[in-house]
């Protein structure tokens, strides 16, 4: 397997494939077709067969691990391990993660135990000069550069929402591997999970984001975002202004110290479009902006703009979205 | 409670100046720094955490040695004491390296906690915090919303946010955590405090005084370079709607139709 | 060749520390104070939030001695903070003026015992204190004070009334100046209280509806026969006209500080308007007629504040003609605040005339500048005294 191009799927808390192996999968099959290299996925979980046979329908190959302690451990350390032990094995090229929470404490425990390099937060990954090339959206989204690996091996992690999923013609063959590598490092407990009260999409994977800003005023202005959202059938977003006002749950942030989303409708309510804010969604397909002040930074990136009260707007248009039939 | 923040200076978000020098790194003269954001939370969580429970802040950053000057805002909040690593064969480091540097530095501090942001808004990468604990043998308890330590037991628990919720961690101190906009807004520093960070005391040590130097570390070694850089496609021209609420959603929904959104 | 003391080119410069203030405190009007400037002024109501922000971060602290928590007192440092805070909201700039102005006449004659007894809670911003020295028939000229204090065993006995005195209905603590000497010559009639509130006799009579500084409440207040012990008598009978002149010198330098750093934050506002705003498909501020007014209102603000500066470190430094700057920056200040103002509203054009951006209020704000300790016209006395001597 020297040479190969390893893709990680993630499970989920309930051992489903998390969403963001499936793109980091199908971008590692389309590298695999670009350098005439393998692409092997590789599912470390408590319980691995699910979401290996899930990540099989990407990818020709998938390696099963299974380790008991991932059910009521930490992952990012007991992931890094293991594959640390089996990369050792194998030699992979290039390994890749989705840049997710998990994804990037793993990437960084890996990345530090193996002296490989990380291409961190890949919004392209192309390949050139027999290695990863990745793109990364820096300054705000002011400027893309391209980097590489120095000795074209390594890590590199992808952001979510840059790659369209898709499976594979055929389903790939799914091998149960027995668990390589140290455990030596400190292990952390997980006491206890917590589903959030109010169950909302992860925006990160939303198709359409309903987004609210300081604009908004308060909670119950948020109803009306909420509401376009149900609409359209998106997720709620927000700008850290309405965020730290505590109308909105930390994790709907979108921005500079928030999420970064990339989805194929962002409706701003209220929001001025701050560099803040701008960098955790300017990558959206279709940007659609309400807002009273006609100079409001998100006029100049916006592809449409509607002048005027978001209240009163965002009123007729969801009356509209409701007429429509279906 | 004895508490390690690792912070870094990143040239300001907000200033919108930021240019790649002819060597293809930022031109750090373009741009002034200031304290990244994740680390000013990690900073406001420790100082906390010691009002609470006694003990003090140290900080810890690798930078160029133009850095002092924004470790003195981070002094200014209330950290005790900074150390600064910083060496000219640092410039241009990658991840791995900053992990190690950092790693080794630690090694030179005692601490219970060590505190991080979780990445930072210039790199993003989000790769640091869990190297170094990796390196230097610490639990990680990662995207902390909350931070609850049990003196008594030597302990400490951690709510870690999740995308459906959050999971409670816990693990014995010491541990490095890496820290959240959701455990609280930094504090302003008071002018009190910013007398004080003028007298406190900042250790510079370079890569010799850790033990290490330029064939492990550094540019020299660094396991990623910049290939070349482009400017993003422009957006197509803004459609401007200044038309009444009624006929301006109309024409959003005849835009989204159009794109096939809805 | 340099002569071995010269201070070198970088002396004639902010100190690093007066930097770092002075940054901080801007971050703070800017993050905290200017979102809160526009409701201060449509609801004209005391910001006791930004007041507790203050006292939290120490700028109430800056009048006064390190010795009874303070910072020190140095009279650049607190000009640097009431400018920065005036640049954003010229009420919130008040509060430390005021804090200051009131505590002068304790700074400059009180003894060692009554400073420790009223520095501490008002460096800490727990306790605030005014200057009350105007009357309804005592305003320019300050002699003709009505308002007695009468010598009663161990206490005074103060009875009048005082008007136009700034935050005078939010106070805790009141410098009064009464008369004592009424056979006296003219300056030698008064002598100044503090008078600690509340107290039997004392009433805020009413509050003024006022142009501008709208959240910074002006009282009318009465004494009826309000005892205040002879302990708290500052200086000797009959200095009280001298001190309040000597406090005003030093106090004026407040003023002008807000003066300047209203006029500083009306020029931000035209020139982030003209940057944006356009008009006959270009930015107005391309325009030579409002590029020409931009440069004059740079000019001015910035001539403004280095007169400012330069009259603190003289004042500081203890200059004999100490009144003389301390006049002139106010006037220069003063009527460069009212200029700018005027003139940012006039780039804004007729957005500048209505509430949705700040330069009117600004305009409002900046009138007060050239009326309060002191007019202008007196402070033009004032320079041509020193300039000609007293006539016969």
């Amino acid at each position: 397997m020297a040479g190969d191009i390893w893709v990680i799927g993630e499970s989920a808390a309930d051992h489903s494939l998390a969403r963001i192996s499936t793109e980091v999968a199908t971008l590692g099959r389309s590298l695999a077709g670009a350098s005439g290299h393998t692409v092997t996925g590789v599912v470390i979980g408590a319980s691995p067969a699910a979401a290996a046979a899930d990540l099989a329908r990407y990818l020709p190959r998938v390696l099963a691990i299974s380790e008991p302690t991932l059910a009521d451990h930490a992952s990012g350390t007991i992931l890094a391990e293991r594959l640390a032990g089996l990369i050792a094995t194998h030699q992979p090229q290039v390994v890749l993660i989705g840049a997710g929470p998990d994804g990037r404490d793993l990437a960084g425990a890996l990345s530090a135990l193996t002296g490989l390099g990380v291409l961190a937060n890949a919004t392209a990954v192309t390949w050139a000069d027999d290695g990863p090339l990745a793109e990364h959206s820096v300054f705000g989204g002011k400027l893309l550069t391209q980097s590489a690996l120095t000795s074209g091996h390594g890590i590199v992690t992808v952001r979510p929402n840059v790659v369209t999923a898709e499976a594979a013609p055929t389903l790939g063959s799914v091998e149960t591997v027995a668990p390589t590598g140290d455990a030596t490092l400190p292990r952390v407990t997980i006491v206890e999970r917590i589903a959030a009260a109010q169950a909302v999409a992860p925006i990160e994977e939303a198709r359409i984001i309903v987004s609210g800003g300081r604009g908004v005023g308060g909670p119950d202005g948020f109803t009306l975002v909420g509401d376009l959202a149900t609409a359209l059938g998106g997720a709620v977003g927000a700008t850290r202004a309405a965020v730290d006002s505590g109308w909105v749950a930390y994790g709907q942030q979108i921005g500079q110290t928030g999420k970064i989303v990339k989805p194929a409708l962002y409706l701003a309510l209220g929001i001025s479009g701050a560099i803040q804010h701008k960098v955790g969604m300017q990558t959206s397909e279709t940007i659609v902006a309400i807002n009273r002040d006609p100079d409001a930074p998100i006029a100049e990136f916006a592809d449409m703009f509607v002048v005027g009260d978001l209240f009163e707007v965002g009123s007729a248009l969801l009356a509209e979205l409701r007429a429509r039939p279906g | 409670m004895r508490i390690v923040v690792l912070m870094k200076p990143v040239p300001d978000p907000a200033s919108a100046g930021e240019r790649l020098g002819p060597d293809g790194r930022l031109d750090r003269a373009s741009v002034p720094a200031v304290v990244n954001g994740n680390d000013e939370y990690a900073l406001e969580a420790g100082l906390k955490l010691t009002e609470a429970f006694g003990g003090d802040v140290t900080l810890l950053a690798m930078a160029p040695s133009v850095a002092p000057e924004t470790m003195r805002k981070a002094l200014a909040m209330g950290a005790a004491r900074g150390t600064l690593v910083t060496d000219p064969a640092l410039g241009g480091s990658c991840t791995v390296s900053t992990a190690r540097v950092l790693s080794a530095a630690l090694a030179t501090l005692e601490f219970d906690l060590v505190l991080a942001g979780v990445d930072t808004s210039d790199g993003q990468a989000g790769v640091v915090a869990p190297g170094v604990a990796a390196l230097a043998g610490l639990p990680l308890l990662s995207y902390a919303a909350k931070i609850e330590p049990d003196a008594a037991a030597g302990t400490v628990r951690v709510r870690r946010i999740t995308p459906t919720g959050y999971d409670v961690l816990e693990a014995p101190l010491p541990v490095l955590i890496s820290c959240t906009q959701a455990l609280g807004e930094p504090r302003y520093p008071s002018l009190k405090g910013i007398m004080a960070a003028r007298s406190k005391e900042i250790t510079t040590l370079s890569l010799a005084d850790l033990g290490l130097d330029g064939s492990t570390v550094g540019g020299a070694v660094s396991t990623t370079r910049l290939v070349g850089s482009r400017m993003p496609a422009a957006r197509a021209a803004t459609r401007i709607v200044r038309e009444a609420p009624d006929d301006a959603a109309r024409q959003v929904v005849a835009f989204l139709v159009e794109r096939r959104l809805i | 060749m340099s002569a071995p003391d010269a201070p070198g080119p970088l002396a004639y410069r902010l100190t690093e520390g007066q930097r770092d203030l002075r940054d901080a405190v801007r971050v703070l009007a800017d993050e905290r104070v200017a979102p809160r400037a526009a409701e201060i002024d449509r609801t004209s109501e005391f910001p006791w939030d930004l007041k507790q922000l203050l006292a939290e971060q120490d700028i109430l602290a800056l009048p006064f001695p390190v010795e009874h928590g303070g910072l020190g007192g140095e009279l650049l440092s607190v000009c640097l903070a009431i400018e920065q805070l005036s640049r954003a909201c010229a009420t919130t700039g008040l509060i430390l003026a005021v804090q200051e102005l009131g505590a002068l006449p304790i700074l400059l004659a009180g003894t060692p015992d009554q400073q420790a007894r009223w520095f501490p809670r008002l460096a800490s911003g727990e306790q605030l204190i005014a200057f009350a020295l105007t009357e309804p028939e005592a305003g320019s000229d300050v002699s003709a004070v009505h308002t007695k204090a009468v010598r009663d065993g161990d206490d005074y006995v103060i009875t009048g009334s005082k008007r136009f005195i700034s935050q005078g209905s939010v106070a805790d603590l009141l410098t009064v100046f009464a008369v004592t000497e009424p056979e006296a010559p003219r300056h030698r009639r008064l002598s100044a209280f503090v008078v600690e509130l509340p107290t039997p006799g004392f009433a805020v009579a009413r509050l003024e509806h006022k142009m501008g500084i709208r959240g910074s409440p002006t009282a009318e207040l009465t004494f009826d026969a309000v005892r205040v012990p002879a302990a708290n008598r500052i200086g000797a009978e009959g200095d009280g006209f001298d001190l309040a002149m000597r406090t005003l010198d030093r106090s004026r330098p407040g003023i002008a500080a807000q003066a300047v750093g209203i006029a500083q934050g009306a020029l931000e506002a035209a020139t982030a308007y003209a940057k944006q705003r356009r008009q006959f498909g270009q930015r107005i501020g391309d325009f030579q007629q409002v590029g020409a007014m931009l440069a004059d209102m740079d000019a001015q603000t910035e001539a403004a504040r280095q007169l400012l500066y330069k009259a603190c470190t003289e004042i500081e430094a203890g200059a004999p003609d100490a009144g003389r700057w301390s006049a002139m920056c106010k006037l220069v200040a003063g009527d460069t605040a009212m200029r700018v103002t005027t003139d940012a509203v006039q780039v804004l054009g007729g957005y500048g005339y209505i509430d949705e951006f700040p330069v009117e209020r600004m305009m409002r704000d900046a009138k007060i500048t050239q009326l309060y300790e002191g007019t202008q016209q007196i402070q033009r006395l004032v320079l041509a005294r020193a300039l000609l001597g007293k006539g016969s």
